[in-house]
């Protein structure tokens, strides 16, 4: 193994990194509001994905275009899920039924996939899809750096989102004590479906990014799910810089190890990493109060 | 007497069932009842929803058939080795996975199952990858109709010792120390229960439990593949299954397993290879827990109580419950 080739993966798990940041900052979120793990968020990403392919198939545009429609249609649909399918479980359990809730709605979104693109593997093919360019001698498809730029930009964006604005306080006071949040006159309820919103947002600008350099079908979420949720624990549920330094670590790990094992292989260090978690720390690693109760 | 009537009418389904598909698929119905029943010893106990038991499923299936086709252990002994190494192996997951509560929980159950998926498919060498591994018949003499009608027994008798252990841990003082980790796991701690051990013990038992089943219906269908063993959607049936006849109930989880397991058979044989199983699976699951958390037994009962006199002041009340009562 030559050193270029190492600093070429090295270079590739950064950029896959900061997708699975984006990704991992959206669950968080939903988690931060509501205490609800979205097994759906990899379930929206693809379909994001399938519509930006279907966009891209049918009028010949950039499948990047596609995000002025997903993104605020997503949004949307982010709102209507926590205001008339979360919000109407019990508090009690909400947790726990939630997270079975959403897992079926992981379902119906593939089954809906498979039954409108069939099963069969897509990919778009743009003119820019084989181009690479070199970073510091290291071989980058063009594709990979956009998909990056358009993470951390996102990312940027959220970050900005929720520590200037006065949204961005209500839902951070939202997250850190619903009651005493509630006590000083914010509307929870809506702070927590434009939390939702904002969640599922970053699954549709996820979901352009991954039409852009992957094969996508529709148990494809399968693959994402895992190392997302993995990436969640080892940061701490709840805590959006843990799940960005976790996502950006296990990200840089998994492309390293793919040199050596092969790609099936390597994704086991996500599982690992979980597990490790669980024995060493189980709150997580960045996680506070809040993870060690759920 | 009414449950000997309804074992009589379990056990007799092969003389009266009508043709042999009708029986292979009463076969994938009773494994189903042994599955949601074995899940129910750690989800309706402790509340510990575990999205992942196909990990156990499959562990056994492939334990069973490897021992068998690879080191040449007759059938049965195999299924038993196949159990204890899954019983042992559950140890230190259980440790691990039972540190953390609720979400977390559920997280790690499905990384179980996915982490599993990629290891047997990836090991060619010993699992035989995508490519399947066969798992040769323990009565290589009996036809087709009478091979399946031997498993339906099998499975019955599986299903009867696993509702007969859930029924005396219900009654027991371990089975109320799960039930108060259920309800609130901290105030149990606080007044004494050893929780940790009480919910380790659950899930090996569950583990078990699982893995028996996993192992006869390897012995049963006799061809495995990583896809369809270490599944979540497999894991997904065992909770709707559950949830739906009731995880509070000794029966809820076999009844279950009735109306969806059918379900499930009638929408492959209609709609076949699409996929139109896990949409359906998706919504009945969704409409489960929107609107019947409880399961249908409770349901039912609540309907038929209202015609009842009053009950008397002790009952079991679930923390849930009684915080709505409190809200009135």
């Amino acid at each position: 193994m030559t050193g270029s080739l190492l600093f070429q993966s090295l270079v590739l798990g950064i950029l896959l990194g900061g997708l699975y940041a984006l990704l991992a900052a959206g669950l968080t979120l939903y988690f931060g509001v509501m205490r609800v793990v979205m097994i759906a968020h990899a379930a929206f990403l693809v379909l994001a994905a399938y519509l930006a392919w279907d966009v891209h198939q049918r009028f010949g545009i950039d499948p990047l275009l596609s995000l002025v429609v997903t993104v605020p249609l997503f949004f949307l649909a982010g709102v209507g899920f926590q205001r008339l399918l979360i919000a109407r479980l019990r508090p009690a359990t909400v947790t726990m039924m939630s997270v079975l809730l959403t897992f079926a709605v992981a379902l119906t979104i593939e089954g809906m996939l498979g039954f409108v693109y069939s099963g069969t593997q897509r990919r778009v093919q743009l003119s820019y899809s084989a181009a690479s360019i070199e970073v510091f001698g290291a071989q980058v498809a063009v594709v990979k750096l956009i998909a990056f730029g358009l993470a951390a930009l996102s990312l940027l964006a959220l970050y900005l989102l929720l520590t200037r604005s006065r949204f961005g306080q209500a839902l951070r006071a939202t997250i850190q004590h619903p009651q005493a949040a509630r006590l000083i006159g914010i509307d929870t309820d809506r702070v927590a479906g434009y939390g939702f919103g904002l969640g599922l947002a970053t699954a549709a600008v996820g979901g352009a990014a991954l039409s852009l350099d992957s094969t996508i079908y529709p148990s494809l979420h399968w693959h994402w799910i895992g190392p997302l949720m993995a990436i969640i624990v080892v940061g701490g549920l709840g805590s959006i810089p843990g799940a960005a330094i976790a996502a950006m670590v296990l990200g840089i790990v998994q492309s390293l190890l793919q040199l050596p094992l092969g790609t099936t292989w390597a994704q086991t260090v996500f599982y690992l990493a979980l597990f490790a978690t669980l024995l060493v720390r189980p709150q997580g690693f960045f996680g506070g109060r809040l993870a060690q109760r759920f | 007497m009414a449950l000997v009537v309804g074992a009589a009418a379990v056990l007799s389904f092969p003389l009266w069932s009508p043709n042999p598909y009708i029986l292979s698929a009463g076969v994938v119905v009773l494994s189903y009842a042994v599955l949601s029943t074995s899940w129910n010893f750690v989800g309706g106990f402790t509340g510990y929803m575990s999205l992942g038991h196909a990990a156990w499923f499959g562990l056994g299936a492939y334990g069973t058939g490897l021992l068998i086709a690879r080191a040449g252990v007759p059938s049965f002994l195999a299924l038993g080795l196949a159990a204890v190494v899954v019983a042992v192996l559950a140890v230190p997951i259980g440790i691990a996975a039972l540190r953390v509560r609720g979400a977390s929980f559920v997280i790690v159950s499905i990384a179980l199952v996915l982490v599993l998926l990629l290891v047997f498919q990836s090991w060619r060498d010993v699992t035989g990858g995508s490519d399947g591994l066969t798992v040769p018949r323990p009565f290589p003499d009996l036809l087709r109709p009478q091979h399946h009608a031997v498993f339906f027994i099998l499975f019955a008798v599986l299903l009867g010792v696993a509702l007969l252990a859930w029924w005396t841990i219900d009654r027991s003082r371990f089975g109320l120390g799960l039930k108060a980790i259920r309800e609130d796991e901290d105030k149990a701690q606080s007044l004494g229960v050893p929780t940790f051990a009480y919910k380790l013990v659950a899930f090996v038992v569950s583990a078990t439990f699982t893995a028996l089943g996993g192992g006869l219906y390897a012995l049963w269908f006799g061809d495995l593949d990583p896809i369809f063993q270490f599944s979540i959607l497999l894991g997904s049936y065992m909770v709707l299954m559950a949830l739906l006849g009731g995880v509070r109930h000794l029966f809820g989880p076999a009844l279950g397993a009735l109306v969806v397991g059918v379900a499930i058979e009638y929408f492959k044989v209609s709609y076949g290879d699409t996929q139109f199983h896990l949409v359906a699976t998706g919504l009945l699951l969704a409409a489960v827990v929107l609107f019947m958390p409880d399961g249908v037994i409770p349901a039912v009962q609540a309907l038929l109580n209202r015609f009842r006199p009053q009950q008397s002041s002790i009952r079991e009340v679930s923390a849930a419950e009684l915080r709505e009562q409190v809200k009135l």
